[in-house]
């Protein structure tokens, strides 16, 4: 079994629906005797998963006095930006072009491996020519080539007459190399064709789009072109004055639409739906009929002659982007030889809020290539931290054995932890402790804290601190390095050890014995874990008017506010050894 | 700093010389490992790095036109069948192994152009075709027939390069070797 090295997490008080959004009040407790037993934390309840944080998962808000886990954050985006070029894209761009990079950015669709743009020389037909007798250099073309896998965009048929922006000639080109018309284009075309007007011009179009392959986005714009003719249509058949104008806001048709908008599209105008009867569907591919093609069996010739490695996996289908230029809906890529460049997700930088107060706890440098925060709470700058130590006594015979972390603990034995709280803010903090007397769960162990209560000094300046030490030597600190550790005796009540700004306590614990009875039941899953839970509850005083706690030293005593902070936190520290 | 690190293991320097064939414009680092009982032939310009280690116990070692064995690579090791058979290693020309990369002896043939990826096993009388990629820690196992242009990749995975870059890639590895002949320093005399 995997050695187990002691833990701290700390619950965060927002899984207690209760206490959420204010400091904890009347219900912590003062001392470790049993009257909170009933309502002790369990770590082991389902529950206790989702609210248990190591300290450094932790922030913290000012303003509350209270900390602040992941699940009672609210986030919101700072920047959007490309992991690949760092590229920062205006939000504004991003309901226009999507959540990924559109400049050069894209992965390998075979092994997510990004890929690198690479020129491909067509080989000069002459070398010996210093002149060649075409103008310029023979042309060069590029394609994206992944250095790991070696794929490469030739494979689907795909070059680049330039090396940047590959994003925009991507969409331009269908597998196997034809161009498409991206939208835009073909409105101009249309708008071109509709200027010089007539019917020949009209066929001509509707021509040259049968000729070209229906793929999503022409489909999408002829439905929606041939919808939007039906809408204006029959309410020129039924109203007199339409020739006012279709498009107007006053045009009863757009009306309708705009209500249909705002009501959900339930409370129908009767003349609404009257006029919906009248239209009829589409029925050619120029209105955007796309009729099905059930003729697969190209596909299952493909098929055959092809091994289950030539085949797309799932994943690599959902990795591929959304393809406006594919041909129609039916047989999407199913092939790796049909797989196009997956362009690089975008990724967001956060800022962190304290849903509260609104107060940001956290909020990341603008730019898109310094990690530095600008604001950052993290509780561990708040809060004490708890670090834990086994201590081996030596018995009645004999010096005790050096305690190795992960050791497993002797059943009924009792054992000594030093718990060593670290006060990180600049004021002295009068700590508190409660643990139930018995650990929650099937195999309860004895915990006792032997100094349920004490102070830490302020985290001064470790110079101001080293100076002074002098003085200090001659008295009560010295005293615990002085002898080994075989000299102490745990005493009741007693401070094991202190320092600048840290505190040292025992707690003793008898570990259970994980004796099951035979053929009844099984041990749980870290059932031989032995974690207890201990509320930690934290007073200091701050500077009133809700300021930050500063270096408090010249300031007047009276202007302290009095704060207090109260949380379960669970010491798992270490296996208990079986049978 | 080579000496030292010989009488520090007795045990690889003490192994039986083996003869060589060398071709003049090689270069092998005076570090380099060549032990066995069996031929070694290497042909010209090549290029073996420093602690790159060949073993010809299992059988003869022949190393093709202008190949990079890197640093630490181990070119016919005896696998776990032990064999010993005429041929042990075949490398084509222009193939490269790269660091830690090891390869079995037993009629096992690297073909030409082809790349062993970092720390990667070829297996005993695997043959790889020519121009292949086997990407870092690929392992392919004993007796595999690998076809040309195959990549193998992401713990096994195969695909076909179909860039048709080998020309290129020659003329690159040509390239390499004229850098590494100026910054690596030869001494085959050590092993003649
Ligand atoms: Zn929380
Ligand atoms: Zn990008
Ligand atoms: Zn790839
Ligand atoms: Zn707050």
């Amino acid at each position: 079994m995997a050695p187990l090295n002691p833990y701290t997490y700390i619950q965060c008080p927002c899984s207690d629906s209760a206490s959420l959004g204010r400091p904890s009040d009347a219900t912590s407790p003062t001392s470790a005797d049993g009257d909170e037993e009933d309502n002790a934390f369990d770590p082991r309840a389902p529950r206790a998963n989702f609210s248990l944080y190591p300290l450094e998962y932790l922030l913290y808000c000012e303003d509350c006095h209270q900390i602040r886990c992941p699940r009672c954050i609210t986030e919101e985006i700072a920047t959007y930006f490309c992991p690949s070029c760092l590229f920062e894209v205006p939000s504004s761009n991003l309901k226009s072009e999507g959540n990924r990079c559109t400049r050069s950015c894209f992965q390998c669709p075979i092994c997510i491996g990004p890929l690198s743009v690479t020129s491909i020389e067509a080989p000069p037909s002459d070398p010996s020519l210093l002149v060649p007798d075409r103008a310029g250099t023979p042309h060069t073309t590029y394609s994206l080539i992944c250095s790991y896998c070696s794929w490469s965009s030739t494979e689907i048929g795909i070059q680049f007459d330039k090396p940047n922006s590959i994003h925009a000639q991507l969409a331009k080109i269908r597998n196997g190399g034809a161009s498409r018309l991206t939208a835009k284009e073909r409105k101009e075309r249309r708008k071109e064709l509709s200027h010089r007007g007539g019917e020949a011009a009209l066929a001509a179009s509707s021509e040259a789009a049968a000729g070209q392959d229906m793929d999503l986005e022409t489909q999408f714009a002829n439905l929606k072109l041939f919808y939007n003719s039906q809408l204006a249509d029959p309410n020129a058949g039924d109203n007199g004055f339409s020739s006012l104008g279709d498009l107007g806001f006053s045009s009863p048709s757009s009306l309708s639409r705009i209500m249909n908008l705002y009501t959900g599209g339930k409370l129908h105008d009767p003349r609404a739906k009257s006029k919906l009867g009248a239209m009829r569907e589409a029925i050619t591919a120029d209105e955007g009929l796309l009729e099905t093609d059930l003729d697969e069996s190209s596909l299952i010739t493909q098929l055959h002659q092809s091994d289950f490695l030539d085949t797309a996996s799932s994943t690599q289908i959902c990795s591929q982007p959304p393809n406006l230029g594919e041909t129609y809906i039916y047989g999407a890529a199913r092939f790796n030889s049909s797989l196009r460049p997956v362009p690089y997700l975008l990724r967001t930088k956060r800022s962190k809020r304290c849903p509260v107060c609104r107060h940001i706890i956290s909020k990341p440098e603008a730019k898109v290539q310094t990690t530095r925060f600008r604001i950052r709470l993290v509780a561990g700058s708040y809060i004490p931290s708890i670090t834990i130590r086994r201590l081996n006594l030596p018995g009645p015979n004999g010096p005790a054995a050096p305690a190795i972390l992960g050791d497993l603990l002797e059943p009924l034995k009792p054992v000594h932890f030093v718990l060593t709280f670290k006060n990180p803010i600049f004021e002295s903090l009068k700590v508190t402790l409660g643990a139930p007397a018995k650990t929650p769960g099937r195999f309860p162990s004895k915990v006792t804290v032997l100094c349920p209560q004490f102070d830490i000094d302020a985290n001064t300046d470790v110079w101001d601190e080293a100076l002074k030490e002098n003085d200090r030597e001659s008295s009560g600190r010295s005293r615990r390095r002085a002898g080994t550790e075989s000299q102490f005796q745990v005493e009741v009540g007693k401070i094991w050890e202190r320092g600048r700004n840290w505190v040292s306590i025992i707690v003793e614990v008898v570990p259970a014995s994980l004796k099951l009875e035979p053929g009844r039941d099984v041990l749980k899953q870290d059932e031989d874990v032995l974690e207890i839970p201990m509320f930690v509850r934290i007073e200091w005083e701050a500077e009133g008017g809700g300021d930050d706690a500063a270096s408090g030293t010249g300031r007047d005593k009276d202007q302290k506010e009095k704060k207090e902070l109260a949380y379960w936190c669970v010491l798992g520290l270490g296996r208990i050894k079986q049978g | 700093m080579s000496s030292k690190r010989h009488s520090i293991l007795p045990a690889v320097s003490a192994g039986p010389k083996p003869p060589v064939h060398f071709s003049s414009s090689i270069t092998i680092a005076e570090s380099a490992l060549l032990t066995g009982t069996n031929l070694i032939t290497i042909s010209s310009e090549s290029v073996i790095h420093p602690r790159a280690k060949l073993d010809s116990l299992a059988g003869r070692i022949t190393i093709g036109r202008r190949c990079v064995v890197h640093e630490r690579t181990m070119i016919g090791a005896i696998g776990t069948s032990g064999k010993v058979t005429e041929q042990a290693v075949t490398l084509g020309d222009y193939a490269t192994v790269e660091v830690a990369a090891s390869i079995e002896a037993g009629n096992t043939i690297i073909g030409e152009g082809t790349t062993v990826g970092v720390g990667s096993k070829v297996g005993a009388g695997a043959v790889i075709g020519k121009h292949c990629t086997l990407t870092p820690h690929t392992e392919v196992p004993a007796g595999e027939v690998i076809p040309d242009f195959t990549v193998i990749y992401s713990n096994g995975m195969r695909r076909i390069d179909k860039r048709g870059v080998a020309d290129l890639k020659n003329k690159g590895q040509a390239r390499q070797i004229d850098v590494l002949r100026r910054m690596i320093p030869t001494n085959p005399a050590k092993f003649a």
